[in-house]
């Protein structure tokens, strides 16, 4: 099996602005077991090594530590071009002079690949990405959406063991982005070549990727499914990071009602129940932080446990509706797609979803398991 | 009392007409939102209330008084621009007081003290005098930068896309906020954004500029259930708008409607059946949101509509699915558990009581079910 796999990765950039201390590592330790085949999404802020560790997988960066290998093949040592990488970068880098057929075979004819393969190779390429129509023209009479398809496009033809993606859609507009997005999506399924995409936009690398990885300050904070980082992310950067509009996350003191708990928030008198399932893990007066996803928030009835809270700020979205409730400088927000109507100033019980009620230690942020 | 006209304003730089024959009522103490995308005439239209652009042709009137030739100074307009920026040097009070202190103003210190205190009371920021812009948080900044520009009780308030340079995230909150202390502006207030949520959340009304041209004025309700055109439908929601062609089929009393490479005849509701019996219209446009389509891997009645999945892409708590209907693109909002493969066959499921009608040819609104009491339901808080 061709599985991609990076074995405690490290890189350090020695004399350089980015390295201010010794020891600091723009990737830092990272293992990742991509399977063949696999849409793999690297995201994460800037500055997070994301970018860095794709470099180094293409062979534009040495490796300070650990190895990277395709199947058996250490990559480590191998030059780029002896890596059968495809690599599709932010800026087109087409040539000028040169019309898109001749731009998607320029690398093959460097490799000195027949034409008559080249010009199969190409034609069924093309319409994949449908450029079949634009094969004569030149790269100044394409649109940015046109550029990223025929860059992609020269990427693949040489079907390469993996392909590198780094921001491709980051210079289109809204609509083109969502078309495109759609088209490598299915392009993947097609040609089922590895993927690496690099990714600052959150939901790119959700709509494409079969695992993402997410990476903050070098460190891998969380590798799983789309759906399982939304849902059970591993800490409160992850939590923080992924959803839009954000979860909530607010520091609360845990307190004791009857047999259960309640949770005070920075308004004193704004109390809110704990999820049973939380019962034996947590002690009165503890203090944590709690995340539940605005969509989690929930109007409770009369006899829900807790104080109820003054409204805010409502808005009424189309779609939605969103509550907001303040808690000193933050605010807790409920979304809703019911179709219900509130003035501020008035009054309600909430409840979370027990499920998607997260707690996250104070100190080190890691989640709270109750099992 | 301040009232904003704009009658038949008109702008042309060089050969690009910026604004065409723009009429325009502003209420008092009303909050306006002028929405459109990049290039529409929003800033213009707002630089010329604020006299730093003359118009071609037409008025500018702040409470029935023309002032197209009058300075910028002597309008009492106040602007606040994309960045809130404050002196990083100086106080909340000193940041505050500092347009009253101007050479224009030149108020006396205890005038001063006493407008900063009534105004820095209602928007809860008086508690945060002596410090500095570095000492706040992102929503205090935004309160002190807006408490500045009240301050000197302008007749206007002209607000050019302050949350634009935000991130996301940050701007979800820095909306609650700003929505949090409107009701404390109590001026007539114009606010310009490209942002569909920002217009409905904040606005009292919604101006729609395209090209130069109001396209359409009413309250978010009525822009959202009843955009005037297509091209108002398509800037409201996140995906965009379902377009799907139709043919409107009558036999006798009976009114049905057909989909474009489809047979099936659908039932319509009785109001808008009724409507389509007092024309003789046949091409429409059927819109249709993202929310009011439902799909299944079964045919679920004999009036699904059978289609492949293009693709499926989960977004967090909702996934997105596009389905392909012989070559027609729908975008359906699904749960984000649900899981289908690429290209297998699935049926999608319309409720006609949620669609809205619109002229094939001019892509004009003609009808949608029930749609005064939906506009007349929710009006913004």
């Amino acid at each position: 099996m061709a599985d991609l796999i990076l074995e405690n990765v490290f890189k350090r950039y020695d004399n350089n602005k980015k390295s201010k201390v010794l020891n600091d590592y723009a990737v830092n330790n990272l293992s990742l077991h991509c399977n063949e085949g696999e849409f793999i999404g690297i995201l994460g802020p800037s500055g997070c090594g994301k970018t860095t560790t794709l470099r180094m997988i293409a062979g534009l960066e040495d490796i300070t530590g650990g190895d990277i290998s395709i199947g058996d093949i250490r990559l480590n040592n191998l030059e780029p071009k002896d890596r059968h990488i495809g690599l599709a970068f932010e800026d087109y880098a087409l040539y000028p002079p040169l019309n898109v057929y001749d731009n998607i075979a320029f690398n093959l004819r460097a490799k000195k690949v027949s034409e008559e393969i080249i010009d199969e190779k190409i034609k069924k390429i093309a319409p994949l990405l449908k450029v079949d129509d634009l094969l004569k023209e030149k790269p100044i009479s394409l649109s940015g959406g046109q550029k990223q398809r025929v860059n992609i496009a020269r990427a693949i033809v040489r079907e390469p063991k993996l392909l590198l993606l780094d921001e491709p859609l980051s210079h289109l507009d809204g609509k083109m982005r969502q078309v495109l997005r759609d088209e490598i999506k299915r392009l993947h399924r097609e040609i089922k070549c590895t993927t690496i995409i690099v990714t600052h936009d959150q939901l790119e690398a959700m709509s494409l990727s079969d695992r993402m990885a997410i990476m903050k300050d070098g460190v891998l904070q969380q590798f799983g499914t789309p759906l399982e980082i939304y849902d059970d992310p591993a800490n409160e950067f992850v939590a923080g990071f992924i959803g839009e509009p954000p979860m909530n996350l607010l520091t609360v003191t845990i307190v004791k009602e009857g047999e259960g708990f309640l949770f005070q928030f920075a308004e004193k008198n704004m109390k809110i129940s704990v999820p049973e399932r939380y019962n034996k893990v947590l002690k009165d007066g503890m203090k944590v932080r709690l995340g539940v996803r605005p969509t989690d928030v929930l109007i409770g009835t009369k006899k829900s446990p807790g104080s109820d809270v003054e409204v805010s700020v409502f808005e009424s979205l189309g779609e939605e509706r969103r509550l907001h409730f303040r808690v000193g400088e933050e605010f807790l927000t409920l979304i809703t797609t019911e179709k219900i109507f509130y003035r501020p100033g008035d009054r309600v019980k909430l409840e979370f979803l027990s499920e998607k009620t997260h707690l996250f230690d104070m100190e080190s942020g890691d989640k709270i398991r109750t099992e | 009392m301040a009232q904003i006209e704009l009658n038949n304003l008109t702008k042309t730089y060089k050969s690009h007409s910026a604004l065409k024959s723009v009429d325009l009522t502003v209420k008092d103490k009303e909050f306006l939102v002028l929405f459109g995308p990049a290039g529409a005439g929003k800033t213009t239209t707002l630089k010329m209330i604020a006299g730093l652009e003359f118009p071609d042709e037409g008025l500018v009137k702040i409470n029935g008084e023309i002032v197209n030739i009058v300075p910028p100074a002597n309008r009492n307009v106040s602007m606040v621009f994309e960045n809130y920026a404050l002196y990083p040097h100086l106080s909340v009070y000193d940041n505050i007081a500092s347009p009253m202190r101007s050479s224009l103003y030149r108020e006396s210190e205890e005038y001063i003290k006493e407008a900063i205190l009534k105004v820095t009371a209602k928007m809860k920021i008086d508690h945060l005098l002596e410090r500095l812009p570095s000492q706040l948080s992102n929503g205090q900044r935004q309160r002190v930068a807006l408490g500045r520009c009240l301050v000197r009780k302008p007749n206007v308030f002209l607000m050019d896309e302050p949350l634009a340079h935000l991130d996301a995230k940050l701007r979800h909150f820095m909306r609650a906020e700003l929505k949090e202390m409107q009701a404390s502006f109590d001026t007539t207030t114009i606010y310009v954004t490209h942002d569909y949520m920002e217009a409905l959340s904040l606005g009292d009304r919604i101006a729609i500029i395209n090209q130069g041209e109001i396209v359409q004025i009413g309250t978010g309700e009525e822009l959202f259930y009843t955009p005037c055109n297509q091209f108002v439908a398509g800037l409201m929601g996140e995906p965009e708008i379902n377009i799907i062609p139709g043919e409107i089929i009558r036999d006798g009393a009976n009114v049905r409607v057909k989909l474009a490479r489809q047979n099936q005849l659908y039932e319509l509701p009785e109001d808008v059946a009724d409507f389509f019996r007092g024309n003789s219209i046949e091409q429409v446009n059927l819109g249709v949101r993202g929310n009011d389509v439902s799909c299944s891997s079964e045919r679920t009645s004999t009036k699904s509509i059978k289609g492949t999945v293009y693709v499926l892409e989960p977004i967090g708590n909702r996934s997105i699915l596009t389905a392909d209907v012989e070559g027609q693109k729908i975008r359906i909002i699904v749960s984000n558990s649900y899981d289908v493969d690429m290209d297998s066959t699935i049926y999608v499921d319309m409720d006609f009581s949620d669609i809205i009608f619109f002229d094939r040819e001019s892509e004009e609104f003609l009808i949608r079910h029930n749609q005064e009491s939906l506009v007349k339901e929710g009006a913004n808080g």
